[in-house]
């Protein structure tokens, strides 16, 4: 189903709504949403067990990885789920780099000063190309590397002794730690980001409300 | 039952060959029979000789002790092997009584090969070599002529060891091996054989206790389970057991440092040993003239000095937290006091990590340390340079709580920012 089509009372209008997010996919986001708040508490708590007192350090360091594996094979259940589905279009590259960053611009433009003006949002929805250009990027970025590199460098952490020869390779504990700390941050900023992006919708809860129940509010 | 008549019998004999001249012939069988008579005759006196140093040595032998030790049955000429050869008394000079001890040193190598060879291997023997006067020779641990069998030894009371290292004997006996030893063997109730010193250190190769994994493995040894207990509760506890010497945790009160050692992970051992990078040694030692410590970019470039001059060593270092005494390192607590709580050194600017030093090995296993700022654990240009030892927490970088506190800040301001941008912009649409 990728389509509802619904009665509009305020506008006497028709409107379709686009089946966005699968029952997979949604499954799959507010499990990752919750598991990398854990990754987040419980790493502050790590990190910073002097000005946190939230629970033990060694608490902390138990719930980080029975989260941290949790989240991974929540990766692993994305990932099959794209591969073996035609909505992987959603991620695949933009080929024409100008079209794309011309399409990037009008989107910034949009959340820059549009979306007050009640301006045309520039990115029509489909369940094949869900992602505005920005969107795009963003996930992109976030699901092929920054997610990978954390996994690895949490991995490596997770066993230091079983993953020597690939932290020797990398130069180091401290250097895999520094990375994966790096990583840490670009979560907490994508997160409180996302989070508030999330209300930029046509009303402040519909993109929430699109996560449960998997079809696009409609736009009016 | 002894070839020989007992000294005891012989120097009796003497008195008595010696109060009737007329049993002449008698007296030069027994010394025919046995020499050690014709010794005893003179060094039963108190017999001195005069040394170079100007100190006079003693050439007296209590028969009694010599009688029970486990060389009488080898006699004088057993080890003073050149007697015979040379007119005796002697007229060559001996520049110290030290230096006559380190001469018979190799008398007992012609019998203890094997037991000689391991002590020429050890730390001991190396400062000897060196020219530490307080270095034992053999005579020093084994008194020349009162040498017992290894069976009479009585350790618990901590000699011969305890003649030196007098206040690590202290420490040691009130230890939970040291009073397992002294109230019959009994840890935690249970009739075990608690270590003396020999247990843990050898008696002959006693290597520098920097020198390897060693005295882990010598933990380990009978802590079977300790491997085991420690994964039940202690994350990536194969790592801690290697880069945590064991009384770091289990001597509480002792005082902790993080040494960082030169090492070639090529080669897999410290760099240093075994005459090796005598120019590295020196640039070592001499690299913090101003003793205020190194700072990282000093360490930085000490590490690249270090693979530049290392004779191809793929030079890292090796972080390693140890306590800084002998002493504490043997006040071993049970098991119940030991440091259980990870916070210990988790949390910013814990203790443990306030004490650093750099070192590189000495060619005999000991380290020559130059001593660190603290901040050598957390800079970020340590990345690099101290790349292979880290403490989440502890030893964290500064720089990035600042960047994560910037990505905090900016991640609350672009919402607050954007919401404000289109107030303004509503605004002016409305003015319109």
């Amino acid at each position: 189903m990728t389509a509802q089509t619904i009665h509009h009372p305020s506008h006497q209008v028709q409107i379709n709504k686009v089946y966005l997010h699968p029952l997979p996919v949604r499954i799959w986001h507010w499990l990752n949403a919750l598991g990398f708040l854990l990754l987040i508490v419980t790493g502050f708590q790590i990190r910073y067990v002097d000005l946190f007192g939230l629970m033990s350090f060694e608490a902390a360091v138990k719930l980080h990885n029975w989260v941290g594996f949790g989240v991974i094979a929540n990766w692993f259940l994305w990932l099959f789920y794209y591969m073996a589905s035609d909505k992987v279009t959603n991620y695949h590259p933009d080929l024409d780099a100008k079209d794309f960053f011309d399409r990037y611009f009008r989107q910034v433009q949009y959340y820059a000063w549009g979306i007050f003006t009640g301006a045309e949002r520039p990115h029509r929805v489909h369940p094949h190309d869900k992602f505005n250009p920005m969107q795009k990027l963003t996930y992109q970025f976030v699901m092929f590397i920054s997610a990978p590199v954390t996994f690895l460098s949490g991995l490596m952490m997770w066993d230091v002794q079983r993953f020597a020869g690939l932290i020797e390779m990398a130069g180091g504990i401290r250097v895999v730690n520094t990375i994966h700390v790096f990583m840490f941050i670009l979560f907490v900023f994508f997160i409180i980001i996302h989070a508030y992006m999330g209300f930029l919708g046509s009303k402040p809860s519909s993109h929430f409300k699109e996560m449960f129940t998997g079809y696009e509010e409609p736009h009016v | 039952m002894k070839a020989r008549l007992t000294l005891g019998s012989l120097m009796l004999a003497a008195a008595l060959l010696a109060a009737a001249p007329a049993a002449g012939l008698a007296e030069q069988h027994e010394e025919v029979a046995n020499p050690d008579v014709k010794c005893l005759k003179c060094h039963t006196k108190n017999l001195k000789k005069k040394l170079e140093d100007g100190e006079r040595m003693s050439l007296r032998v209590e028969v009694g002790e010599f009688e029970g030790s486990a060389h009488s049955v080898i006699g004088c000429t057993g080890c003073h092997r050149d007697i015979g050869k040379a007119k005796h008394p002697s007229r060559e000079p001996i520049a110290s009584a030290r230096a006559y001890s380190q001469a018979q040193n190799e008398n007992c190598r012609h019998c203890h090969e094997a037991r000689f060879t391991d002590y020429e291997d050890s730390i001991h023997a190396s400062l000897a070599h060196e020219g530490d006067a307080g270095a034992p020779l053999c005579s020093d641990c084994h008194n020349a002529h009162a040498v017992q069998s290894m069976a009479a030894y009585e350790p618990v009371t901590g000699e011969p060891c305890k003649t030196c290292h007098e206040s690590i004997y202290e420490a040691y006996s009130q230890s939970v091996h040291g009073l397992a030893v002294t109230n019959g063997n009994v840890i935690r109730e249970s009739h075990v054989q608690a270590p003396i010193c020999a247990d843990c250190h050898q008696a002959h190769s006693v290597s520098a206790v920097a020198a390897s994994d060693h005295l882990k493995n010598t933990c380990l040894e009978c802590h079977e389970g300790a491997s085991l207990a420690h994964e039940q509760w202690l994350p990536n506890a194969g790592m801690h057991l290697d880069s945590i010497s064991c009384p770091a945790c289990h001597s509480p009160m002792a005082e902790r440092r993080v040494d960082l050692q030169l090492y070639d992970r090529l080669e897999q051992v410290p760099m240093g040993r075994g005459d090796k990078h005598q120019s590295v040694r020196e640039h070592v030692a001499a690299i913090d003239a101003e003793g205020d410590g190194l700072d990282p970019v000093e360490l930085w470039k000490l590490v690249r000095r270090a693979s530049r001059d290392g004779d191809g060593a793929d030079v890292v270092l090796r972080g390693r937290m140890e306590v800084t005494s002998g002493v504490d390192a043997h006040r071993i607590a049970p098991r119940g006091s030991a440091v259980r709580s990870c916070e210990n050194c988790h949390e910013g600017n814990a203790k443990a990590f306030q004490n650093v030093t750099v070192s590189i090995s000495k060619p005999d296993g000991r380290k020559q340390r130059v001593s660190a700022e603290s901040k050598v654990l957390s800079s970020p240009i340590s990345v690099d340079s101290v790349g292979g030892f880290y403490a989440p927490g502890g030893t964290r970088i500064k720089l990035l709580d600042g960047v994560l506190a910037l990505a905090i800040f900016g991640a609350l301001a672009i919402p607050v920012g954007h919401i404000a941008l289109g107030k303004i912009i509503r605004k002016k649409e409305k003015d319109q």
